[in-house]
């Protein structure tokens, strides 16, 4: 994959197209778009400095498969900054995802982005997992996506109850 | 903003919500909290 210098946009295409190169590679089962940018599907465009994704491993070791992933992505011109990758400049984190999060990527919607297949958290997860942290930011980002999001009601239930989540008070 | 503007974007295509996300980013870098400037100044003076 070529890697684009930064450009006016940000390379998110790229970054998708990447994660499935490492399904193709057999490196990770599956992957999904979450965090910031996956609200940002939901609710309107705000400031985010990275994008987040959550996959699940290939390898069940204690590294998750954490270092050929880095390798893989190293060797298609991606560098790496801290706890980041960078793609165009752009930084990505490459989260293994476990419990709540893995049934967000096993459950995520399907998309188009670009000409890219791609896969988003649901809105009822990225709420499940905002409550389940529960900062500050995490709780404005469940009040906006109560507000902006058609949110399935029944199915966030559905979630919260298995997970043993409750929504904080706003 | 209104609520109802905020609904409007939020219901833009998602390619269109990323290049304004792109653009807040720029905005961001360009043109820093003078808050922080301001805070920086001494007082009293």
């Amino acid at each position: 994959m070529a890697i684009n210098p930064p450009s006016d946009n940000l390379p998110l295409a790229a970054v998708l197209r990447a994660a499935n190169e490492l399904v193709a590679a057999d490196l990770i089962e599956d992957w999904a778009l979450g965090g910031a940018l996956a609200a940002i599907y939901y609710v309107e465009p705000f400031t985010t400095y990275d994008a987040d994704i959550f996959f699940i491993p290939k390898d069940e070791g204690l590294t998750d498969g954490i270092p050929a992933i880095y390798a893989h992505l190293q060797s298609q011109g991606w560098q790496i900054e801290r706890e980041h990758l960078l793609v165009g400049g752009f930084p990505v984190q490459f989260l293994a995802a476990v419990g709540l999060t893995e049934e967000a990527v096993r459950e995520a919607e399907r998309i188009d982005y670009e000409g890219v297949p791609a896969k988003v958290f649901r809105a009822e997860h990225i709420v499940a997992i905002a409550a389940s942290v529960g900062r500050a930011k995490d709780k404005a980002r469940i009040e906006q996506l109560q507000q902006q999001a058609d949110l399935d009601k029944t199915y966030l239930e559905n979630v919260l109850h298995r997970h043993n989540l409750k929504l904080p008070t706003l | 903003m209104k609520p109802e503007m905020r609904q409007k974007l939020a219901r833009e295509p998602f390619a269109e919500k990323i290049r304004k996300v792109a653009q807040l980013i720029r905005l961001t870098k360009t043109f820093p909290r003078r808050l922080r400037l301001t805070d920086a100044r001494p007082h009293g003076k």
